[in-house]
């Protein structure tokens, strides 16, 4: 992802109302953290398991955080079981900014992404999570702006999956 | 020390401290004896020290309490270098150490029954104050200064393996009441709305 690229997705995300990000970085998308940490109306969280990254997100959504969790699309798998214990169970709204590693649009796919990346739609469905694909920067505004309210509408995690131009 | 015992003593002194629960014979016991607004039942392993984490991040000016389990914290071990390293002052954590996964009908050694010891495994993330308590009176003290004072506190309580829980008759609030409660509690003691509805 370009620099103007990731100022122009973290602005977005902030005007669409989220100011809580945790976070395990990952190569595709990680130009959005310095994007991230410019603007003071973030609190920013650095993790070691993107499994205990739903967590504390959950734990500022119910103080009324507009909350995301930042990860690579294999950090799906890993925090599949807090997703669904805490996020889907309990009825949490989350945005999952997720690269989506070795998915057919990914610019840098490789043998080593490409069996995450044909399952990891299969596993949103399989957990209930709501999910939607960017590609293009000229989807950005929309796709967040009605991720967020949907995740607000169905107190529930909700997923964007960046992948094509975002992965460049 | 009896786990029971500890709660029987810290129920009282509460006031509008926020408690996250995880799952095993603490929730029940702990929602047995504290009935209140600021209490959430997570209901599930490995996330009451993450969620209490958020929480603690989100409202700096609420005092947090997270009780945990050994086996919870063993599950999701991954949280002591992030509790480190974000060292919020405004947490205190107490894991109930009885060493065994006891739950409804088990009862099998954890790691802690070996030679696993958590608070020195949370020293060596970085928690500066993670000690362990094996007797009531030490308990109310780490206690008591977790609700008098700032700073970052881990608490291994060593306890005995009872079954006391098994004999409170559970709760019949679902897990979403529990959370719409805690929420609603926290948007009247904050001022704010949290959860929008159009009723």
């Amino acid at each position: 992802m370009d620099t103007l690229l990731a100022r122009k997705t973290a602005g977005t995300l902030s005007k669409a109302g989220i100011d809580f990000v945790t976070y395990l970085p990952e190569t595709r998308l990680s130009e959005i953290l310095p994007a991230l940490r410019q603007d003071a109306s973030f609190t920013l969280v650095p993790v070691s398991s993107e499994a205990e990254a739903v967590g504390i997100a959950a734990g500022a959504a119910l103080a009324g955080k507009g909350a995301a969790v930042y990860m690579e699309g294999t950090g799906l798998f890993v925090s599949s079981y807090n997703l669904l214990t805490v996020g889907v169970r309990y009825g949490i709204p989350l945005l999952l900014l997720v690269a989506y590693v070795g998915s057919f649009e990914d610019q840098r796919n490789s043998f080593l992404f490409s069996h995450y990346g044909t399952r990891t739609e299969g596993l949103l469905d399989t957990l209930g999570i709501q999910y939607r694909i960017l590609e293009s920067s000229e989807e950005l505004e929309a796709r967040v702006r009605g991720a967020v309210r949907m995740m607000h509408a169905l107190k529930q995690p909700v997923a964007l999956l960046f992948t094509g131009e975002f992965t460049n | 020390m009896i786990r029971y015992e500890c709660f029987e003593w810290l129920a009282p002194q509460m006031t509008d401290e926020l408690v996250v629960t995880s799952l095993s014979g603490q929730r029940v016991e702990w929602g047995h004896l504290s009935k209140r607004d600021a209490d959430l039942n997570l209901g599930s392993m490995g996330n009451a020290l993450a969620v209490g984490i958020g929480l603690a991040l989100a409202l700096p000016h609420r005092k947090v309490f997270v009780f945990e389990s050994d086996g919870s914290v063993l599950l999701s071990l991954f949280n002591l270098p992030t509790l480190a390293n974000l060292n919020p002052s405004n947490l205190a954590v107490f894991v109930f150490d009885n060493q065994a996964y006891s739950g409804t009908r088990i009862s099998y050694p954890s790691a802690t029954a070996g030679k696993t010891d958590l608070a020195a495994v949370a020293r060596g993330a970085g928690i500066e104050h993670s000690v362990t308590v094996s007797t009531l009176e030490d308990f109310k003290k780490e206690a008591a200064a977790a609700l008098t004072e700032t700073g970052l506190r881990f608490v291994v309580c060593r306890i005995e393996e009872t079954v006391g829980h098994r004999k409170i008759t559970r709760s019949n609030v679902d897990l979403l009441e529990t959370k719409y409660r805690f929420v609603r509690y926290l948007e009247r003691t904050e001022g704010k709305t949290i959860f929008h509805g159009r009723g």
